[in-house]
């Protein structure tokens, strides 16, 4: 998948990637990069998860390699995610855009 | 849902149990009720059956209570509870009391009910720490 080389190539914090399919009503998606401020620890996947539960769409937490559901609390710790990592964020359905915008502010809040 | 589960967490500890609580509102889920079912009648390592029976009253909002004990004896002292109060909104579940007090409550805070507050416990076992 092109999105994805995309943003491991240039990772920024802000990158946001559009798939280029348009005109059918395929399910939305939507990828954006974060680069951590802070260890993914308990508190934060806490609240990611809280998070993650709000939308529809279906989401993935990329990083180094391991996928996981936002949703599972000890899944997303399980990644070992550090301070200044690139985590990827993706999403399919209606409120991709909004999933992944969601998460993306908590992981850059976390302290 | 209106109101979350309930969690309690029985321990052989009262510190053991109160610090997993205080754990379990760090990580997100201060809108859950967790009780603290720790340690024997009058104090010391042990369990207390009114302890627990109390807990399980002050968690319960109407959505249901999960019990998660930490082992042995907690197992038993809870199902003796359970036996003489049986109720189908309140189970015990065979979890990881740290991984699955955490799973639960962060489920619960979600708003789920208790077949999914429950699964997220057991389904801890399963989740890889490193």
């Amino acid at each position: 998948m092109s999105p994805s080389s995309e943003t491991t190539t240039t990772p920024t914090d802000t990158e946001a990637v559009r798939t280029a399919d348009q005109g059918t009503h395929s399910p939305a998606e939507f990828e954006l990069a974060v680069t951590l401020p802070a260890n993914l620890h308990a508190r934060p996947a806490g609240k990611l998860a809280q998070t993650a539960a709000r939308f529809s769409s279906s989401i993935r937490l990329d990083y180094a390699g391991k996928s996981v559901n936002p949703t599972g609390v000890l899944a997303v710790m399980s990644l070992g995610a550090t301070a200044g990592t690139t985590v990827t964020l993706r999403a399919q359905g209606e409120d991709a855009e909004q999933a992944v915008q969601a998460l993306a502010a908590v992981l850059a809040s976390a302290e | 849902m209106d109101q979350p589960v309930g969690i309690v967490l029985v321990s052989h500890s009262a510190q053991l149990a109160a610090g997993l609580r205080e754990l379990l509102a760090q990580i997100g889920s201060d809108t859950v009720p967790v009780a603290a079912a720790g340690g024997a009648p009058g104090g010391g390592i042990g369990t207390s059956y009114d302890l627990i029976h109390a807990a399980i009253t002050e968690v319960d909002h109407g959505a249901g209570v999960l019990v998660l004990p930490d082992l042995g004896s907690s197992v038993l002292t809870t199902r003796t509870v359970l036996d003489d109060h049986p109720r189908p909104d309140v189970v015990m579940v065979d979890a990881p009391f740290v991984e699955g007090a955490v799973a639960a409550a962060v489920t619960a805070a979600m708003g789920a009910d208790l077949d999914a507050v429950a699964h997220a416990a057991k389904e801890a076992r399963d989740v890889a720490k490193l």
